[in-house]
C-alpha cells in the first residue's frame, strides 16, 4: 500500500552508498512484490477468514430470518453428524486407493517404460493426455460413452467377457469404485511422467557396479532404484494426495455424490450443503473441516518425507 | 532365449494395453462426435460408420449454439491469464533475484495458498460477490481464478528466474540503466521461454476449472464445461452432440499440452520440489 509510493523518496546525502542502495533495492523489491501479495491476500487470506467467521453463523438462503450468531453450535452438530463421519470415510477412501493405485501403476509403468530402446516418445505424448484435459469433461466421457450400462464401452467389455452388464455409477457397491477408477486413470500418468523423469535421471555406474556383482534385476530394484527414487515417490504421493482430498469435478459430474451418498466426499458434502440445500452457515463449519483434516494429512505426509 | 522372447512379448503387450486404456475413452468419444445419432446408439458400439459432421453443425450453429460458451470459456482463460502474468512476473523476479525482506516467509505464503480447498474459499466468495453483484460477471471469476492461478505462476517463474546467471543485472546496472528497465528490457527476454510456459499452463488451469465455474456461472458468464451439461438430462442425452462438445472442449488443451509437452512434468511438479526446499 504505501510500498508503491517510497520509490521515489530522495534518500539522505550523507548515508553509506552501500545500505543506501540496499535500501533501494528493497523498496524496489516491495514494489514489485505488493501488487500480487495483495492479490493473494485478497483472493484466499480474506475469503478464509470470512469462512471461519460464517461458520460461527447460523446462515440459511432458504431462511434468512434465522440467520445469527450461533458460535460453535456448527461444530457441535458436525461431531454428531453421521453424514459428515460417512463423507470423511468416503474421502480417506477415495484418496488412499487413488493415490495408491496411481503410484504402483505409474512407477510399474515408468519401469517397463525406461527400458525400452524404442518408443518412449510415444508414451510420453499419450500420457499427456489426459492429464491435461479437464476433470469435468473426463468425467462425462466416462459417465456417457464408457460406463452407460447396455450402451457404454466398459459395459459391454464386461459383457462380452461373461461378468454380465452392471449399473456402474448407479449401484452403491460399484459407484466408488468406478469414480476411483476414473480418478487413476486421469491421474496415473502424471505419475507415470514424473517417475520416468526421475528413472531417466539415475546414475548408470551404480547399476554396473551391481551387475558385476550379478545382483539380481528383484535386488537391483529394491536396494537402488527404490531408494534413489525415494524423494520423487514421495513428492508424487503429497501431491496427488492434495489433489485428491480437493477432487471435486470428476465425482460432481459423474455421481454427483450419489447414489444416496455413496460417493459422497467431503467436498462434496460441504457444496451440497451450501449451494443445494442453503445451509451456508453449516456448510462453512463443513469446509474449515475439510481444511483442518487437509492440513493434518500434509503434515503427516512433510513428517514422513523428512523422517530417515 | 525362448524365455527371454516370452518375456518380451508380455511386457509389450501389457504396455500396450496400458497406452490403450489411455488412448481409448479419448478417442471413442471423439470418434462418437462424427457419427450419426444412430450409430453412436448401435449396440454392440460401432467402430466402422460413415462419418458425418452433423452433430458439430447442430452444437456450433443449431438452436442450442454453443459458440457462446465457447467465447465465454476463452475470455475467463485469456482474461485470467493477462491478469495473472501482469502480477506474477514482478513478484517471481523479486522473489528470484532480490533481497526480500522476510524473504522465506513469504516463499512459504504462496505455497500454503496452493493448498486451500477450492469448497473453502468459493462459500465467502459467493457471498461477497452477491453482495457487490459480481455473480455471473468475468470480472468476478477472473478475479477468484486468481486464487489459484497466481501462487501457481509465481512459482513456476521463480524457478525460471532462479537460472540466470546474476552478473546479468550487475551489468546493467553498471551501465547506468535502472531496475525496471533491466527487468523489462535485459531479464525479461531471457525468460521468454519460462514466460511462454506459465503462460500456457495458467491458460489450461483455468479452462479447465470447474468447482468456482459452477457456482458463478449464468446467463452471461458460462464457459464450455457447464453447458455440456445442457445435453444430458434425466429425460434423454443427446449422445453425438455432447460428444462433438467434449471434443471441442478438450481441443485446446489438447493443443496445448502437445506444445508445452517438454515443460509438462515441470509444470505439473513445481510447487512441491519448492516446497521441500530441493532444487
Amino acid at each position: 500500500m504505501t510500498k508503491a509510493t517510497t520509490l521515489d523518496v530522495p534518500v539522505g546525502g550523507r548515508a553509506d552508498p552501500a545500505r543506501m542502495m540496499e535500501g533501494r533495492e528493497r523498496r524496489f523489491a516491495a514494489a514489485l512484490l505488493a501488487p500480487a501479495f495483495i492479490a493473494l491476500m485478497a483472493t484466499t487470506t480474506f475469503p478464509l477468514l470470512h469462512l471461519g467467521w460464517t461458520s460461527l453463523h447460523r446462515m440459511d438462503l432458504a431462511m434468512p430470518f434465522m440467520d445469527g450468531f450461533v458460535g460453535l453450535d456448527n461444530y457441535r452438530e458436525l461431531l454428531g453428524d453421521p453424514r459428515f463421519w460417512s463423507a470423511l470415510g468416503v474421502s480417506l477412501v477415495y484418496t488412499f486407493s487413488t493415490v495408491i493405485l496411481q503410484v504402483v501403476l505409474g512407477l510399474a509403468l515408468a519401469l517397463l517404460v525406461n527400458g525400452m530402446k524404442r518408443g518412449q516418445a510415444l508414451f510420453r505424448i499419450v500420457a499427456i493426455l489426459p492429464v491435461v484435459l479437464s476433470p469435468a469433461v473426463v468425467g462425462m466421457v466416462w459417465r456417457t460413452f464408457m460406463l452407460t450400462p447396455e450402451f457404454g464401452v466398459v459395459d459391454y467389455l464386461s459383457m462380452t467377457a461373461g461378468l454380465g452388464s452392471h449399473n456402474w455409477l448407479g449401484d452403491p457397491s460399484l459407484a466408488l469404485f468406478s469414480v476411483v477408477v476414473i480418478h487413476t486413470w486421469q491421474w496415473t500418468p502424471f505419475a507415470f511422467m514424473v517417475l520416468l523423469a526421475s528413472l531417466a535421471a539415475l546414475p548408470e555406474d551404480i547399476y554396473e557396479a551391481a551387475r558385476i556383482d550379478r545382483a539380481s534385476p528383484w535386488l537391483c530394484f529394491v536396494r537402488i532404484t527404490l531408494p534413489l527414487l525415494r524423494p520423487a515417490i514421495v513428492m508424487v504421493i503429497i501431491m496427488r494426495t492434495m489433489v485428491a482430498l480437493t477432487a471435486f469435478a470428476a465425482i460432481f459430474t459423474v455421481t454427483g455424490g450419489g447414489p444416496g451418498t455413496a460417493t459422497e466426499i467431503l467436498n462434496l458434502y460441504a457444496y451440497r450443503k451450501s449451494f443445494t440445500e442453503l445451509s451456508i452457515g453449516y456448510g462453512s463449519a463443513l469446509a474449515v473441516a475439510l481444511l483442518i483434516f487437509t492440513l493434518v494429512i500434509t503434515g503427516v505426509l512433510f513428517a514422513l518425507r523428512r523422517a530417515k | 532365449m525362448k524365455g527371454h522372447k516370452l518375456r518380451l512379448a508380455l511386457l509389450l503387450s501389457v504396455s500396450g494395453l496400458f497406452l490403450l486404456a489411455w488412448i481409448f475413452p479419448i478417442f471413442w468419444s471423439l470418434l462418437n462426435a462424427f457419427k450419426s445419432e444412430q450409430d453412436v446408439l448401435a449396440y454392440p458400439p460401432k467402430l466402422i460408420f460413415s462419418p458425418t459432421l452433423a452433430a458439430f453443425r447442430d452444437v456450433l450453429f443449431g438452436p442450442t449454439s454453443i459458440v457462446p460458451n465457447l467465447v465465454s470459456s476463452f475470455i475467463i482463460s485469456i482474461g485470467t491469464t493477462i491478469v495473472t502474468m501482469v502480477l506474477a512476473i514482478p513478484a517471481a523476479y523479486a522473489l528470484a533475484r532480490l533481497r526480500v525482506p522476510g524473504k522465506k516467509w513469504s516463499g512459504f505464503y504462496v505455497l500454503a495458498t496452493q493448498m486451500l480447498p477450492p469448497v473453502g474459499i468459493i462459500i465467502p466468495y459467493f457471498l461477497i460477490l452477491r453482495d457487490i453483484g459480481w455473480i455471473d460477471t468475468y470480472q468476478g471469476i477472473i478475479l477468484i481464478y486468481l486464487s489459484f492461478s497466481l501462487p501457481f505462476a509465481i512459482w513456476l517463474l521463480v524457478s525460471y528466474f532462479e537460472d540466470l546467471p546474476f552478473e546479468m543485472e550487475e551489468a546493467a546496472f553498471i551501465d547506468g540503466a535502472s531496475r525496471l528497465m533491466t527487468l523489462w528490457r535485459i531479464i525479461l527476454p531471457q525468460v521468454r521461454g519460462g514466460v511462454a510456459v506459465t503462460v500456457v499452463f495458467v491458460f489450461l488451469n483455468a479452462w479447465n476449472e470447474f468447482l468456482f465455474a459452477v457456482v458463478l456461472s449464468g446467463n452471461v458468464v458460462r464457459p464450455v464445461t457447464i453447458s455440456m451439461f445442457n445435453f444430458v438430462s434425466v429425460e434423454q442425452t443427446l449422445w453425438s452432440k455432447l460428444a462433438a462438445v467434449s471434443a471441442l472442449a478438450m481441443l485446446p488443451v489438447i493443443i496445448l499440452g502437445i506444445i508445452a509437452q517438454k515443460h509438462i512434468v515441470k509444470g505439473l511438479t513445481v510447487g512441491a520440489v519448492k516446497g521441500g526446499g530441493r532444487r
